[in-house]
């Protein structure tokens, strides 16, 4: 075992390190245990999810659903980690392993009109004013930010408010500024304080809520086809 | 015709997740050594190339991002890539050798021995990151695949170093159990890292 002085904190998080234990074998049996930790917290933590958010989430689904009935669209966005899951949501709705393909476009794909935002205007701006152009009533727009506080979210969501467009966040601990905003109609919170397990966690809700719009869906047409 | 609730169904959905997000825990050795074996490769200069179609393609891009600008403050960047993202050079190898070539080709391109290719395919059955990961293999990078269901093609290939494999059917339950194992990949490569006397007498020399 390596005896040069660990960086701050590692000591407490994994005292295995520390022990004198030389053997790797029951090194990787700890990390090993730190995996099995892990894996039981994230599903600790989808239960509280569905238990918290269950019925606002079966409502969103419909929301959803009837936007997409009358021709809305779907825009994703978010930074970093959050942007690979905004890829996702708009690749699970407009192509789905079964049900219907629905319009859905990632905001974070385009990086000739992202870069040149940034450039010319701000960061701050960049999917605010591609909603301005792309987005209008009837549409619907999905931000991610696991804090809660990306400036560029807040600003889209206040925009796609004022245009009409129905409006859903997906954030972390207690939704950061998105929980302030009047204008936003649906937020999911996921309550850790670990920014992994909230990515986790918010997969399944966009999973989850990807199911549940194709389901109102076939309600909607099914209402209408007996109608 | 009986209609389930919706409150219902979404309770339904999220149970069906509870199995596969459970067993991640009985792959913890796995997912350990693939990790020490990573940590070695960083630890020698080596850099991560990731790549998956669809949906894959953008976890690939999560673990890129997630080596090259962690979320926890303090911990070192890591070179790595997502070579999926680049809409051009998929495209144009595409149009001129199949959509087969396309990673073997950013691989044998963008690739040096000391290196890591971390395919990711939700039911193995993607020629396209096989033969990414074949290509990785022949040039004596390491190999690491992420895959979910039997795994197709991904556990019985010779040219893969470590699989870790969700216990599910459902891609998008995969996926969610994709995520958890790059987020313990990336942190417990970290562990080894920040303690090199781990990573064995190979290394230290």
């Amino acid at each position: 075992m390596a005896g040069s002085d660990p960086p701050e904190g590692m000591r407490e998080l994994y005292p295995f390190l520390y022990s004198g234990e030389s053997e790797i074998e029951a090194v990787l049996a700890e990390v090993g245990r730190s995996t099995a930790e892990k894996a039981k917290e994230i599903v600790a933590l989808r239960r509280e999810v569905a238990e918290r958010s269950g019925a606002l989430l079966a409502e969103c689904g419909e929301a959803m659903a009837k936007r997409f009935a009358m021709g809305g669209r779907l825009f994703t966005f978010g930074n970093g980690g959050s942007s690979t899951d905004a890829q996702e949501v708009a690749e699970a709705f407009s192509y789905p392993p079964h049900g219907r393909p629905l319009p859905a476009l990632c905001l974070t794909n385009d990086v000739a009109v992202l870069t040149a935002l940034s450039n010319d205007v701000s960061f701050e701006v960049v999917f605010a004013r591609q909603l301005a152009a792309l987005g209008g009533t009837g549409d619907i727009a999905l931000g991610l930010s696991t804090s809660g506080g990306s400036p560029n979210v807040v600003r889209a969501i206040e925009e796609a408010g004022r245009r009409g467009m129905l409006t859903i966040a997906l954030a972390g601990y207690q939704g950061g500024e998105l929980a302030e905003l009047p204008t936003l109609d649906y937020l999911f919170a996921i309550p850790s304080s670990s920014v992994h397990r909230i990515q986790e966690a918010q997969a399944t809700v966009y999973h989850v809520l990807w199911e549940l719009t194709q389901d109102a869906l076939g309600e909607l047409s099914a209402q209408e086809a007996t109608a | 015709m009986t209609v389930t609730p919706p409150a219902e169904r979404v309770g339904q959905a999220f149970a069906r997740r509870e199995t596969a997000g459970r067993m991640l825990a009985e792959d913890s050795e796995r997912v350990a050594l693939a990790c020490r074996d990573m940590a070695i490769r960083f630890h020698r200069g080596g850099k991560l190339i990731a790549f998956g179609n669809g949906a894959a393609g953008t976890d690939a891009a999560h673990i890129a991002v997630e080596f090259m600008h962690p979320v926890i403050v303090g911990k070192r960047a890591l070179p790595a890539i997502a070579v999926s993202n680049d809409a051009a050079a998929i495209t144009g190898v595409a149009r001129q050798d199949g959509l087969c070539e396309v990673f073997a080709h950013q691989v044998r391109h963008w690739g040096a021995p000391g290196d890591i290719v971390l395919g990711i395919s939700t039911d193995g059955r993607c020629v396209d990151v096989l033969r990414g990961l074949q290509t990785g293999h022949e040039l004596g990078l390491l190999t690491v695949a992420l895959t979910g269901g039997d795994g197709g093609m991904l556990p019985t290939s010779p040219a893969v170093d470590h699989v870790l494999t969700a216990q599910s059917d459902d891609p998008a339950v995969v996926k969610e159990v994709h995520v958890t194992m790059y987020h313990i990949l990336w942190e417990l490569v970290h562990v080894f890292l920040e303690q090199p006397g781990l990573l064995g007498p190979e290394v230290i020399r």
